[in-house]
């Protein structure tokens, strides 16, 4: 087999590792987000989520994984405590440090959408005693969706991308494998274009499943042909 | 007599230290049609608005059929109630129609209407779409039930509302402004359909600016000024020769 041909099924075989970085991340950082525009509702929270924000959107990502595969191992507790076999995982340390990251950004994608939500429809439902539960999951929470989802969709493609810096620390997810490529073939330019093509076509795909998803959500008078 | 529908007393209300209402009691009997009017600025939709608590008035006692929610009053003197419980209840006794409609945009005119019989007051579905459809036949709709609200023009929405307002049979109906977002040709279907629940006995409070339907329909008219009851009666006595003279003044301020 060629060149081209070997290294493309190595990219391709690595794409579950990148995958499930992504999808694991965007999990645990939509959830932390919720957590966090919940809390921002309290005056005894807010400032924990507001720091956590403050923190985690004001340093870059590749610090914060550094942070916590290199920075925490040297930490007792962690090197010799039981949660040492996870720490140990370069994979999990980057999805921790991408789920911690990425729940700033999404948290304020989310609060921009909550604040959004035109008051009227939030009056509708107070005027007609919904409690508290009920005007959450029946009038607030699918409209922040529907606002939310523009931006959201955009912090999940940039999330893809960012998968990639997880190969700093040995995870050989698809840039792992081109580096490891490069570094034993030196053809720089034609494995970086492959891993390049790779993630193009899962962000191709992410986009239009996200597309899909935005249309099904906008109500039928609004949609435009 | 029989105990009113709903008695307002004392109810007041600052923004920001400015005095909008200063002491407004007010009663509705069962079948009470009453309009409210003022000019912009006197209170008369923060008083409306006071009675379901979508504004907190500062003090003041709201009853509605029997259903009270006290206020309590925090250190600052600001107002709150701490009983959600029985705030959802007073506020599950009336209804609200909004002067821009308000429909839950994510919601189908169907869905808009069962919501709140289904989710609060907890009607089985089945009966509530039930009720859905004679109500969207009521306020000639029918065969709108899968549109979307951003689909029908302003007076449909409104008609749409109003069916949504009716569907858990409220005690009282509070009209907040309904036509005036309306084109003028919309502004009758809805003033119509208005004008037929009132004579189904329905109580209702309307806050408006349609002069000619507030004579000819209301069983009383309440002229606010000033976040006070200037003056209150009979259309009869409100439009005739004995009325007050600041009420005659803002009629036709020539």
């Amino acid at each position: 087999m060629d060149f081209f041909a070997t290294t493309a099924l190595g990219l391709i075989a690595a794409i579950p590792v990148t995958l499930l970085l992504f999808v694991a991340s965007a999990i645990g950082s939509s959830l932390i987000a919720g957590g966090l525009v919940a809390a921002q509702q309290s005056r005894i929270t807010r400032p924990i989520a507001q720091a956590w924000i403050f923190v985690f959107r004001g340093t870059p990502l590749l610090l914060q994984i550094f942070m916590v595969y290199y920075g925490l191992a040297a930490l007792g507790p962690i090197r010799h405590g039981w949660l040492w076999p996870a720490f140990r995982e370069p994979l999990f340390c980057a999805w921790l440090a991408m789920t911690c990251c990425c729940s700033a950004y999404i948290a304020e994608v989310l609060r921009g959408a909550l604040t959004a939500i035109p008051k009227g429809q939030i009056e509708a439902a107070l005027a007609c005693g919904m409690g508290r539960w009920t005007r959450l999951r029946r009038v607030i929470m699918p409209q922040m969706l529907r606002l939310a989802l523009p931006s959201y969709g955009n912090e999940l493609v940039m999330m893809i991308k960012s998968t990639s810096l997880a190969s700093s620390i040995t995870v050989l997810d698809v840039t792992g494998v081109a580096s490891q490529v490069i570094a034993h073939s030196y053809r720089t330019l034609e494995v970086f274009c492959l891993a390049a093509a790779v993630y193009l076509c899962m962000t191709a795909a992410l986009t239009a499943l996200l597309r899909r998803i935005e249309r099904s959500l906008a109500p039928a008078g609004s949609r435009r042909a | 007599m029989t105990a009113p529908v709903l008695s307002a007393k004392g109810i007041t209300k600052s923004f920001g230290g400015r005095a909008v209402l200063k002491g407004i009691d007010l009663d509705a009997h069962r079948g009470d049609v009453v309009s409210i009017l003022g000019g912009s600025g006197s209170g008369k939709s923060t008083f409306l608005r006071c009675l379901n608590l979508l504004e907190m008035p500062d003090a003041g006692t709201i009853e509605i059929t029997g259903t009270r929610a006290p206020l309590v009053h925090d250190r600052q003197g600001k107002a709150r109630i701490d009983n959600p419980k029985a705030l959802g209840a007073l506020r599950a006794k009336t209804a609200m129609v909004f002067q821009n409609f308000n429909l839950w945009s994510h919601m189908t005119v169907l869905d808009n209407i069962v919501a709140a019989p289904v989710h609060v007051h907890g009607t089985p579905r089945a009966q509530a779409v039930e009720r859905a459809h004679a109500l969207l036949e009521k306020v000639g709709m029918t065969g709108f039930a899968a549109h979307w609200p951003m689909q029908l023009s302003g007076g449909q929405q409104q008609r749409v509302a109003i069916a949504r307002a009716l569907a858990t049979d409220p005690d009282l109906m509070l009209f907040d402004e309904p036509t005036s977002a309306l084109d003028p040709e919309r502004v009758r279907e809805v003033l119509d359909l208005m004008r037929a629940l009132a004579g189904e006995g329905r109580t209702m409070l309307i806050v408006t600016h349609e002069m000619a339907f507030a004579r000819e329909v209301s069983s009383h008219v309440v002229h606010v000024r000033d976040g006070v009851i200037e003056s209150m009666g009979p259309p009869a006595v409100m439009f005739g020769a004995d009325a007050s003279p600041v009420f005659r003044g803002f009629l036709s301020p020539h």
